[in-house]
């Protein structure tokens, strides 16, 4: 492990040393007085750009052709300044046959609809919010952030609430998935509805080596959700060490104008909340928990191929991530008494380190119609550490960009003498308004 | 020292962050044109990009996003392109929304505050041309992927293949004015190349002037403008939208009533479904490449105009 560390530091500052030494092949200006003229020329012209050239054209066009030109809105298309809204909705049906495996326990519901608002703050920000609004949870923040466009050296950062760049697929909204859930690695590791952080996150893109790399780093208030019952004596983020941290360190290829590999490794580390027993000589008190580190280092790796020419009706895409969750070894805490002293409560955290992996993949059939199916392995820390498999296969049809028919079978392989548990689930989701894409 | 091996990794990723040489190119801030020998310039598709190295000659080096043979609609955001767009001088595209499903993500991967909104290098070609099929009234997505600034495959008419290259001549000279008269000079050699073009399309032009065909997609509306050709209906029931069994009976019965004996279609479309029609209708499947480089040799604008008309007009004989 600690060989691996020293190997990633030095890859990075050789990654950044090689990208020094590379020439930079636009010649520096001879005099700074001349860049400020010529800057300042080109902001006044900027200024003007589509009015002017607009006019410009178009009557150089009349003269030229004899014929008056029927031009469009000449004027802005957003006189308000209005930001971009959109909602998407995310309908989920459960037909499994002996039971709802949905947490409240419908066979239909919506899960979530996502109400997102984005537009340029300014010259240098844009914002991006996005609430999400469920049965379950009312309405909640889901991502709401400010991101820098401005910046010098390539740099982007972001401040705010967002999903983590942690691992591929965890970037990726719950409604947009090709396979309704997450795959258990990422539930069980990172959250149901993955990862979220709030603070925040910087990335820089790199090309030494002639091909895209880019590294990715956050600091968040704290490493996942709080755990709902456990009460600690300090929260997990009062030293700046209990902050959740995240790196993810990306590399992509074109192996052809079709086919594409993209290999990324992921850390992410913070201090959270771990349940301990009663203490000895018991007594009443409210300490039911302890702080410990916690950090789940991964791999992913994604293959797409799409023909360009036929890249309506074809396309593929095969998608792995390996993930292993690294639990700090605690012993018995010692917990305050009413009468000043202490009392030793047992450690019940995982004691233990945990991994887990999933493979996808997903063929197009036609120009609408998708198939897909993933395998998912994990070592589950909810159930001591016990082997969860799942098979899964997914019929995805988009009737248009904006709208989304699944059909999902699951078989989920139980350990032991536990009975294994077939899921047949439904997802309809659809958009509204101008949502921006999301990332490849 | 757990906790001290992964600080340490930390601190050298953040090193590497803000490393001011680190794959960095010129601070957004400095002069484009005092800096710059070489105006780089990408454009969304190769229409663009070879009028643009037609007018920029060898003050420019050019890239471009999509391919001739690939619909500009559906082109996939790639780190690649990332890469190309963020030492770039001018990001030229189409606009109108062509693009709108890609471009969001490659500006924003691409962190150049030059090609971005409002910054010197964004230029949006469509500011130049007059547009059809502006949608009038209520506009929403029941329409099919409507396009609700207006038709954005300007392109297909020569008219404003010389309107755009206009705009570059204008906007590579305000970015660099010591190339003034070159930019001029080449914009005005494309042009005539354009005229000489059009003399020899004349007789071609006549024969295909009214006669009735079908499209695959809205994307034909310039070219029917410029070429007079009547396009009776669409492939598609609506623009993006797949045909459907009842959709191309009512077609078929629109091709026998019109007379029209020729579908027009890119190479990146179903040709099964056209065929079925055309079997049914004694009409011809014409494949038509919309853009530079969509078929071998089609390497430059004028080449794309000649044969695409040329094409036309032997298979409306």
């Amino acid at each position: 492990m600690r060989i691996t560390l020293w190997t990633l530091a030095l890859a990075l500052c050789a990654a950044s040393g090689a990208s020094a030494q590379q020439r930079d092949t636009v010649p520096r200006p001879d005099s700074a007085r001349a860049d400020s003229v010529a800057k300042a020329k080109a902001d006044s012209a900027a200024a003007a750009d589509s009015a002017f050239f607009a006019q410009q054209l178009q009557q150089g066009a009349a003269a030229d052709s004899g014929r008056t030109p029927t031009t469009g809105a000449t004027g802005p298309t957003n006189p308000r300044l209005l930001p971009d809204v959109s909602a998407v909705g995310d309908l989920v049906g459960d037909l499994s046959p002996r039971e709802s495996t949905q947490e409240d326990g419908s066979r239909f519901g919506v899960r979530e609809v996502e109400l997102a608002l984005q537009a340029a703050v300014d010259p240098f920000f844009r914002g991006d919010v996005f609430l999400g609004i469920s049965d379950l949870e009312s309405i909640s923040i889901e991502q709401a952030y400010l991101t820098a466009t401005a910046l010098p050296w390539g740099l982007e950062v972001r401040l705010g609430r967002f999903l983590m760049p942690t691992g591929k697929q965890n970037t990726t909204h719950r409604h947009d998935l090709h396979t309704i859930e997450y795959p258990y690695v990422i539930q069980r590791f990172l959250g149901e509805e993955g990862l979220k952080g709030t603070g925040i996150w910087a990335s820089k893109i790199f090309a030494p080596f002639a091909f895209y790399q880019e590294l990715q780093l956050t600091a968040v208030d704290r490493f996942g959700e709080p755990e709902e019952g456990l009460t600690v004596s300090e929260p997990a983020n009062k030293k700046l060490s209990g902050l959740g941290y995240s790196a993810r360190f990306r590399n992509y290829w074109d192996l052809s104008q079709s086919a594409n590999v993209e290999v990324a490794a992921t850390a992410v580390t913070g201090r959270r909340e771990q349940p301990i027993g009663n203490p000895f000589p018991p007594f009443p008190t409210s300490i039911s928990g302890v702080n410990a580190r916690q950090t789940v280092v991964g791999a992913d790796f994604t293959y797409r191929w799409r023909p360009l020419q036929q890249g309506l009706y074809k396309s593929f895409i095969l998608q792995a991530e390996v993930m292993r969750q690294i639990n700090q070894r605690m012993s018995g805490q010692l917990v305050g008494d009413p009468f000043g002293g202490s009392a030793l409560a047992p450690y019940e955290g995982p004691d233990r380190d945990f991994s887990g992996a999933y493979v996808f993949g997903r063929y197009q059939l036609t120009r609408r119609l998708f198939l897909g199916s993933r395998y998912d392995w994990l070592q589950d820390p909810g159930a001591g550490g016990e082997t969860l498999q799942a098979g899964s296969g997914y019929l995805e049809f988009f009737p248009s960009e904006f709208s989304k028919l699944m059909i999902g079978y699951e078989h989920l392989f139980a350990d032991g003498d536990a009975q294994d548990t077939d899921r047949i689930l439904l997802q309809a989701a659809f958009a509204l308004g101008p949502h921006r894409p999301h990332p490849f | 020292m757990h906790r001290r091996n992964f600080l340490l990794v930390l601190l050298a990723a953040a090193a590497s962050l803000l490393s001011p040489f680190a794959g960095g190119r010129a601070l957004a801030t400095e002069s484009p044109t005092a800096a710059l020998k070489v105006l780089k310039v990408v454009t969304s598709t190769t229409d663009l990009y070879d009028i643009a190295r037609s007018v920029g000659g060898n003050r420019i080096t050019a890239t471009h996003i999509g391919e001739g043979y690939q619909d500009p609609h559906f082109i996939e955001a790639k780190p690649s392109f990332v890469l190309q767009l963020r030492n770039a001088d001018v990001w030229a595209f189409v606009g109108l929304d062509l693009e709108i499903g890609w471009m969001p993500l490659l500006l924003d991967g691409a962190r150049n505050p030059r090609i971005r909104q409002g910054g010197t290098g964004y230029l949006d070609v469509s500011r130049a041309v007059p547009l059809l099929d502006i949608p009038q009234g209520n506009v929403d997505r029941s329409q099919g992927d409507v396009h609700p600034l207006g038709n954005p495959h300007y392109w297909l008419d020569p008219q404003n293949g010389k309107r755009i290259a206009r705009l570059f001549q204008q906007k590579f000279t305000q970015l660099d004015p010591a190339g003034a008269a070159t930019y001029a000079a080449n914009a005005k050699a494309f042009e005539a190349k354009l005229d000489a073009a059009e003399r020899s399309w004349a007789p071609a032009l006549a024969r295909i002037k009214g006669k009735p065909v079908v499209a695959w997609h809205t994307s034909w509306r310039y070219f029917a403008e410029y070429t007079g050709m009547n396009i009776v209906g669409f492939m598609e029931p609506k623009p993006g939208v797949p045909p459907s069994p009842s959709h191309l009976a009512r077609l078929i019965a629109t091709m026998r009533r019109t007379g029209a004996k020729v579908i027009v279609m890119e190479p990146f479309y179903d040709r099964k479904t056209a065929n079925l029609v055309a079997s049914r209708t004694g009409a011809r499947v014409l494949v038509l490449p919309p853009s530079v480089g969509g078929m071998k040799g089609l390497n430059d604008y004028t080449s794309l105009m000649t044969y695409d008309i040329q094409q036309l007009a032997n298979a409306l004989q």
